[in-house]
C-alpha cells in the first residue's frame, strides 16, 4: 500500500477540489492510461485495488505506471464523539486528483486485453474515468 | 514535410476575456516570435489548424498569411485542454528558409520482437536537427526479431537524410527483456494480496 514515509504535518486541512489539473494530462510512459473525468480523493487503497485488477488481468508481457500518490492524510473523529477536543486522527491517505489528470499508465501489445485491464481498474475508482492513449483524441 | 499555408490574423485585444472571444469566433489564440523580432499576437483558423495538426503532426511548417505579409512558422507548443481535448493556444517559432532547427520527431517501432519478451519503450521521439523545410515525419526503427537482452541507444537509430541526432546518443531508445514468467506475475500480486491482508488485520 503506498504511504508517505515521513510527512511535515500529520494532520492537515483537506485539499482544495475545485479547479482542472494542471500537468499529468497525457500519456507519457506507457501507450494507454487512465484519466480522470471529476475531482475525487483517490485513497491508497483504492489505488492499490485498481493496480491489481489490472496486473491480474494482463498476468503478463505489459508493465504498469500509477502516476498519483497518496500524499495527503484525511482525518476522522470516532463514532459517538462530541465535536471539539481537538481533530481527529488520520484513516486515510488520499491522491487530490483533479479532472484531467492521468491516474495510471500501461503498455501491453495487445490493445483490447490493455483496455480491458483499464476498464477493470476504473471499476475501483471513486470517479469518472475514461481510457486514452499517447496519440490521445482527435483536435 | 509538406509546407501549408494559413490565414491568420493579427489580434488587437489580449487577456482572458478576448481570448475567449476568440475561440467563440472559431479561433485560436496564437502567438509568432523568433529571430529577435517583436511577438506578434495572431488568430488562427480553428478547424484548419486542427486538421494540420492531425495530418501533419506538431512539427508542421505553416506559411502564414498575415495581413499584407507572409511568415514560415514553425509549431512550436500545441496547448489543448485537458478534458475536452481543444487547442487552446499555439506557439509559433518564426523560421527562414535554409535554417537547421531542433525538433522533436516521433519514433515509430515496426516488427514485433523475438517470442517471450517484454519491450520497454523509453524514448517515444527523438531530438533531431533538421532544415526547417525537411523535417521528417517519423523516424522508423525495426525491432523486428530481437533478442531478449538487446539495448537500443540513439546513436542506433538511422536517421533520414539531412537530418542529424541532437540527444545525446548514450541515451537508451529501447530495451528487450525476457517477459516474466507466469509464477513470477503471480508472486508480484500474491505479495500485494498478503500486504493488504496484514494491513487489515
Amino acid at each position: 500500500m503506498l504511504i508517505p514515509r515521513r510527512v511535515k504535518h500529520r494532520k492537515q486541512h483537506h485539499p482544495g477540489r475545485s479547479g482542472a489539473a494542471k500537468g499529468g494530462t497525457r500519456v507519457t510512459f506507457g501507450e494507454f492510461g487512465i484519466q480522470a473525468l471529476e475531482p475525487a480523493y483517490v485513497t491508497n487503497r483504492q489505488i492499490e485495488s485498481a493496480r491489481i485488477a489490472i496486473t491480474r488481468h494482463i498476468r503478463r508481457g505489459g508493465k504498469v505506471w500509477i502516476n498519483i500518490f497518496p500524499d495527503r492524510p484525511l482525518t476522522k473523529k470516532p463514532a459517538e464523539t462530541r465535536m471539539g477536543s481537538g481533530k481527529g486522527s488520520p484513516e486515510w491517505w488520499v491522491a487530490n486528483v483533479k479532472p484531467g489528470r492521468v491516474l495510471f499508465e500501461m503498455s501491453f501489445p495487445n490493445e483490447a486485453v490493455a483496455r480491458e485491464a483499464l476498464r477493470r481498474a476504473i471499476h475501483k475508482l471513486p470517479m469518472k474515468c475514461r481510457i486514452v492513449t499517447r496519440e490521445g483524441g482527435e483536435f | 514535410m509538406s509546407e501549408v499555408r494559413l490565414a491568420a490574423e493579427q489580434r488587437t485585444e489580449f487577456g482572458k476575456g478576448a481570448a475567449r472571444r476568440t475561440r467563440r469566433a472559431g479561433k485560436i489564440p496564437a502567438v509568432l516570435y523568433g529571430h529577435g523580432s517583436d511577438p506578434k499576437h495572431l488568430a488562427l483558423p480553428a478547424l484548419e489548424f486542427a486538421r494540420v495538426v492531425r495530418e501533419h503532426g506538431q512539427n508542421a511548417v505553416l506559411t502564414l498569411d498575415i495581413e499584407s505579409s507572409t511568415e514560415l512558422a514553425l509549431t512550436k507548443t500545441v496547448t489543448t485542454h485537458p478534458i475536452k481535448n481543444y487547442i487552446e493556444h499555439v506557439d509559433l517559432l518564426l523560421v527562414q528558409r535554409g535554417e537547421k532547427v531542433t525538433v522533436e520527431v516521433p519514433l515509430v517501432l515496426t516488427g514485433e520482437a523475438a517470442a517471450a519478451t517484454l519491450l520497454t519503450q523509453d524514448l517515444t521521439t527523438i531530438l533531431v536537427e533538421a532544415d526547417a523545410l525537411s523535417i521528417p515525419e517519423q523516424v522508423e526503427f525495426s525491432i523486428a526479431g530481437l533478442e531478449a537482452g538487446t539495448q537500443v541507444h540513439a546513436s542506433d537509430l538511422v536517421l533520414p537524410a539531412g537530418t542529424t541526432l541532437a540527444t545525446d546518443g548514450d541515451a537508451m531508445v529501447l530495451a528487450i527483456n525476457a517477459a516474466p514468467t507466469a509464477a513470477e506475475v503471480a508472486g508480484d500480486t500474491g505479495e500485494a494480496t498478503e500486504a493488504e491482508a496484514s494491513e487489515e488485520g
